[in-house]
């Protein structure tokens, strides 16, 4: 054998044992503990009482809940589909929008402050449509978007100084990350994660989604 | 008088390890027909893909698996066209010219110096631009693209072998205080390039480890 095979391989056996010890070290704290039967309370953590609720439907049969991260692509293309079901389906069915921004898309998180900041103004499907809409505007951008969620916000006639302050305020950002760990609670590992009645679904167009709401309402 | 002549020569600049040079003459061979192939196909798949999410804005393509390994996300970024056209197509191009070469080499025929620092030239840009793109898509973008991936891991031998041996061979000359180090450089190859991998994968690893310790969670 060469030498330099023998440290090529020594290398790559290093590397190895060091990623394997890594990834044993930072398990404990990676994810929240999940609960015995995580199964049971997955309805509680799916949909919380102040869930945004963007479509409702009275008799409460058929609840489609999304786990959303807004400078998610695959959210993005997800939308227009989302909107005709909500049409399609408005008093039929309850739709809800949870948060889940994934932390490598620079402004998702600020994304997501700005739509509960809307919220807060109770204009969140505004915001949560702008948002969609201008995504290519303000999508993988290094630098925070602050200004273009501003003017969504005046755009949409809210009182934008308190948006503003809301946009910073450590309750927002806390009403973001508890919605991010109902998440990570409820198994989502990527956007977008749709459940419709507890049950993950994933659906890959709006054919997918319709067949599959249908049959939940047919049941 | 002609005596003194071996002495200048051998202060001249030279090949590093003409002994090594018919092994990594070879060796390259291969990286470049094998490394051209795979990056060709690689550059294809790409621009089909691009094809496709031009003619359907919704369509997902098939190498978007989860948030991090995505490639809708950054094919549709500015630095996708870095040159003002999609990247993929300088790969279309680019590609298959190193595999005919490789399969030239392969033929033992022998080309001219020239010849070799042009193709110097050409890995040069294809290395710096494929780490450009890894900055760019591992800390800009916050993504990874399969496919993109695959052009990068086939980029670095093909760039690393074309340099080692135009070292061995003296096409690159060296200054005789550097002759050591390019003399380690082409002993080692193996085990500079798999560095060379696993500093990129550490990096990658870095940037997206709460995505990756997650999926075990």
């Amino acid at each position: 054998m060469t030498r330099n095979l023998k440290v090529t391989i020594v290398l790559v056996a290093v590397a190895t044992v060091a990623v394997a010890v890594l990834l044993v070290v930072s398990k404990p704290d990676s994810a929240p503990p999940t609960e015995a039967g995580p199964r049971n309370e997955l309805g509680e953590v799916l949909v919380r009482p102040d869930s945004h609720r963007l479509s409702t439907a009275p008799d409460g049969k058929v609840t489609l809940v999304e786990f959303l991260d807004f400078e998610c692509e695959a959210c993005g293309a997800a939308y227009p589909a989302v909107e005709q079901l909500r049409k399609e389906y408005a008093g039929r069915i309850t739709y809800v929008v949870r948060y889940f921004p994934v932390p490598s898309h620079p402004n998702a998180e600020l994304a997501a402050r700005a739509a509960q900041a809307a919220a807060e103004q109770d204009s969140f499907e505004g915001m949560y449509m702008a948002l969609f809409e201008g995504q290519a505007e303000w999508g993988h951008r290094e630098s925070p978007q602050h200004e273009v969620f501003l003017r969504y916000a005046r755009e949409l006639g809210l009182d934008v100084e308190r948006f503003r302050a809301d946009l910073d305020s450590d309750a927002v950002a806390e009403r973001v990350r508890r919605e991010q760990a109902d998440g990570m609670a409820a198994g989502v590992q990527g956007t977008p994660t749709f459940f419709l009645n507890g049950e993950q679904i994933s659906p890959g167009s709006l054919g997918d989604l319709r067949s599959a709401v249908e049959s939940a309402l047919a049941r | 008088m002609s005596a003194t002549v071996p002495d200048t020569v051998s202060e001249r600049p030279g090949p590093v390890a003409p002994e090594l040079s018919t092994f990594l003459r070879r060796a390259t061979a291969y990286v470049l027909t094998l490394g051209g192939v795979v990056g060709a196909l690689a550059a294809v798949a790409l621009l089909i893909e691009k094809i496709n999410s031009l003619a359907d804005p919704d369509y997902v393509p098939v190498c978007s698996i989860n948030p991090v390994l995505s490639c809708g996300s950054v094919m549709s970024t500015p630095q996708a066209e870095a040159f003002g056209f999609p990247n993929p197509i300088i790969g279309v191009v680019a590609f298959p010219v190193v595999a005919t070469i490789g399969v030239l080499l392969l033929t033992g025929v022998r080309l001219p110096r020239w010849f070799w620092l042009g193709l110097q030239a050409g890995t040069l840009f294809g290395v710096g631009f494929v780490h450009w793109l890894f900055v760019q898509s591992v800390y800009e973008i916050g993504a990874l693209c399969p496919y993109c991936l695959v052009v990068w891991a086939v980029m670095l031998p093909i760039f690393w072998y074309t340099t080692l041996y135009n070292l061995a061979a003296g096409h690159l000359p060296l200054p005789v205080s550097l002759r050591p180090v390019g003399r380690w450089l082409v002993r080692y190859h193996g085990a500079v390039l798999t560095s060379w991998y696993l500093v990129l994968f550490a990096l990658v690893g870095q940037a997206f480890w709460w995505y990756w310790s997650s999926l075990l969670g």
